[in-house]
């Protein structure tokens, strides 16, 4: 088994720590896991990105093809939209990302992640909603895990809020309801 | 008969390999005498340098370790720190030692305040590589890299370096002293004694500049170069306290 | 079987030297090396141990010396430029015998460069760059977990041997985050009679790395050269992976071998019979994994311009059948990358 996720965004939305929440879930859960800085474009504008690799056996921290790509921004998506495997996920934020990608062998996947997490009450939840469709997608940990990491990572105070974040991320992955535009493809 | 004075036991039997009339010797007696007065053998560890005392870790009954040219403080620093507190660290360097390929070490050894007492050797030039200038050379003195003298719009004038020490917060004590007659001598022996003390109470960074005749590099006879030191070393390089617990507003 | 945490490979390299027993840490910070510093800094004082911020690099590598002189473990981390300020210590401690421990974070160079992945500093680390005849001993983890295992072993090296070791990692391992077991925390044994503690008791000891005439310091090199003997006699470490059957043999140490394990799986999917010698020591160079390798290729791959290959052609039956595959500045290839070129040499090979 083996699952290559690249998180690519913007500095202060979390993404890397994202990353870092799926990875801890994973090792907790005795896999063998990686997580790498990603280089590319990302050097310039302060971007921030990182690939995540969970596996039974030690391997390549450097992913050639991701099974999921989650894309903050447009820039990330110009950038990474070539890296996902074919039959893969591009997983965008709609909120900040209009442009369409251009490849028709990947399976899309659009959600309002900054609009979401506005509703729920806190813009800088942003992550956890894309952590939330992530888990639900690929299905790589046990929910149950993926909450222990986040609860026992983020600031004291939060936790309820950034609870709610992920279920609902999960949530619109999982029933495709909902007042907020999405799409699965 | 009386016992009045004795080679200190603390030497080894090896000759000392220093120029007749060279300052190292006497320093090197100086520090023997205390270290044996004072009973210190068992707790010192003395770190020499690159210069003429090189050899230094041979006469003495004391761990010693010779450390790269100009290193002498940073490797101090890491013997220092992972000692007890009674222990005595010793570091002893020259003018090319200190000041030039250390300038760095010394000056952020003090920054930090470290515990040992620094002995440096001024004698105006570098005598082991054979006489070169050294930043401690004085204006007009003629050395095998300033053989029409040494001028300060080509290499600068020379550099005080107990008042430069002494400036900086972490310097605990620190005392220019010279051995070119009976009296300077004695005091000299007062002043690394009392450097000694401080650090046995857990005082900050001791500096001892030492001002030393070098007959061979200056060219000059032995006698000479006491005069030498006398007159034209002290109106560069006073003697004097330049930092102390005990002088308050300095 | 202990606890798996989750860590970047800097932190756990800190933290296992801490454990074992390694209480006094002085360096500069310099990318990617900086978050040893850090995590010494903030853990020393609960370890009732040392942590200085050294001036510069060239303090810091003879602070070590000092430490290590006290018979107490010490250890520096740097990156390349800084290794380069540091050499004239590591002859130094090689010649007078003081076991420090040395990390050298590679990044890409030369001179200031930039602080990603990179192992342009083979030939420094590796060949010296200090002067006269010495070696260190030189470890190249290639994951988290191994950083943790090899940083005790590296204190005990340089003690059993009273020789600077050097451990090598590079921007993204060092950066990398990954399951790891961390070391049991142990206290150093100390049972050293040429210590600088203050001769009581005893006959004083002398360190110095100072020649008395050239009969003397002849001898004085002989018995260096005999140590040295000994570490590449004993000490060559590497790990083979499928090389029996292998037409194509990869050799790449550090981050470079981990991402050649994936290229090995995909050849292996493909039909080609692709196998991995990762050395472990790059000095002494395991150069007993291929004394008998005849009839087989090898493809050397490295983040620099052709450092290591040069050994691999000296330990080879056949260095014509040795190629080379190199990226530089901070790239690194991806598994597909290596991939392609191995069906190169492949197609190649049977023109």
């Amino acid at each position: 088994m083996k699952h290559e996720v690249i998180f690519s965004g913007i500095g202060g939305q979390g993404v890397i720590l994202a990353g870092k929440l799926l990875c801890t879930a994973a090792a907790k859960e005795g896999y063998t896991v990686t997580l790498a800085p990603a280089y590319g474009q990302e050097k310039r504008g302060g971007r921030t990105s990182c690939q995540v690799v969970i596996s039974d056996e030690i391997g390549s921290p450097v992913i050639s093809e991701a099974d999921l790509i989650l894309v903050f921004d447009e820039k990330s998506l110009e950038d990474y939209e070539n890296k996902v495997k074919k039959d893969g996920y591009l997983l965008i934020n709609s909120s900040m990302i209009n442009i369409e990608p251009k490849r028709t062998d990947i399976k899309v996947v659009k959600i309002p992640l900054n609009d979401v997490a506005n509703e729920i009450g806190n813009a800088r939840t942003a992550n956890m909603v894309a952590l939330g469709c992530i888990i639900e997608i690929t299905k790589v940990v046990r929910i149950q895990s993926l909450e222990n990491a986040v609860l026992s990572r983020v600031p004291k105070g939060t936790e309820e809020l950034n609870k709610r974040a992920l279920y609902e991320g999960i949530q619109l992955i999982k029933q495709g309801k909902g007042s907020i535009r999405y799409e699965i493809c | 008969m009386k016992v009045i004075y004795e080679r200190p036991k603390i030497l080894t039997d090896a000759y000392f390999k220093y120029c007749g009339g060279c300052g190292h010797g006497l320093v090197n007696k100086i520090i023997a005498e205390i270290l044996e007065e004072e009973k210190l053998q068992e707790k010192t560890v003395i770190v020499w340098p690159i210069g003429c005392s090189v050899y230094a870790d041979k006469y003495f009954n004391v761990d010693s370790i010779c450390a790269l040219h100009g290193r002498a403080p940073a490797v101090a620093t890491g013997i220092k720190r992972n000692l007890p507190n009674d222990n005595l660290v010793i570091v002893y360097q020259g003018d090319g030692d200190l000041v030039s390929e250390g300038m760095a070490e010394i000056i952020h050894s003090a920054i930090r305040g470290e515990k040992f007492t620094v002995i440096f050797i001024n004698n105006a030039i570098y005598g082991m590589t054979g006489g070169q200038m050294a930043p401690t050379t004085l204006l007009g003195q003629k050395t095998t890299t300033s053989p029409y003298g040494r001028k300060e719009e080509e290499s600068g004038a020379p550099v005080n370096m107990a008042e430069l020490i002494a400036n900086i917060k972490g310097c605990y004590y620190s005392e220019r002293v010279a051995v070119n007659s009976p009296r300077n001598i004695l005091a000299t022996k007062r002043a690394i004694k009392k450097a000694f003390n401080y650090q046995l109470e857990g005082k900050g960074l001791c500096f001892i500049e030492v001002l030393s005749q070098c007959p061979t590099g200056w060219g000059m006879k032995p006698l000479k170069t006491l005069e030498h030191v006398e007159r034209e070393m002290l109106k560069v390089y006073p003697l004097g306290v330049f930092k102390s617990p005990e002088v308050k507003n300095q | 079987m202990g606890e798996k945490l989750f860590m970047q490979g800097n932190e756990a390299l800190a933290e296992s030297a801490i454990r074992a027993g390694c209480k006094f840490y002085c360096g500069y910070p310099i990318t990617p090396s900086s978050e040893i510093a850090e995590y010494y800094a903030k853990r020393m004082p609960e370890e009732n141990g040392v942590f200085i911020q050294a001036e510069t690099e060239v303090a810091a590598f003879n602070m070590i010396a000092g430490a290590t002189a006290t018979g107490n473990r010490a250890m520096t981390a740097t990156s390349g430029p800084g290794f380069s300020l540091g050499v004239e210590a590591m002859s130094f401690m090689a010649a007078a015998g003081l076991p420090a421990v040395i990390v050298d974070v590679m990044r890409p160079g030369p001179a200031d460069g930039d602080i990603l992945a990179a192992q342009g500093d083979y030939f420094q680390v590796v060949k010296g760059g200090g002067h006269g005849d010495y070696n260190t001993i030189v470890l190249a983890p290639f994951s988290v977990q191994e950083m943790a295992d090899l940083t005790p072993q590296a204190f005990e090296l340089a003690e059993k041997y009273r020789n600077p070791v050097v451990i090598v990692s590079d921007g993204m391992l060092a950066k990398m985050m990954e399951s790891v077991e961390l070391p049991e925390k142990i206290e150093q044994k100390k049972n050293f009679d040429w210590t600088l503690t203050g001769a009581k008791g005893r006959k004083h000891n002398v360190i110095t790395t100072c020649a008395t005439g050239p009969e003397q310091w002849e001898q004085f090199n002989l018995e260096l050269q005999k140590k040295f003997n000994t570490i590449a006699a004993n000490e060559q470490r590497w790990e083979a992976y499928q090389i029996e059957d292998a037409d194509f043999i990869i050799v790449a140490f550090g981050s470079v071998a981990r991402i050649a394990l994936s290229t090995i799986k995909k050849a292996r999917e493909n039909g080609l019979k692709v196998g991995m010698i990762r050395p472990i020591t790059l000095w002494p160079f395991p150069k007993k994994a291929f004394a008998e390798l005849k009839d087989k290729d090898f493809l050397v791959v490295e983040l620099n311009a052709g450092q290591m290959v040069e050994d691999v052609k000296l330990a080879v039956p056949d260095k014509e059948r040795v190629f080379f595959y190199g990226r530089l500045g901070g790239v690194t290839p991806t598994p597909d990358e290596l991939f392609n070129k191995i069906r190169e040499l492949y197609a190649k090979n049977n023109q």
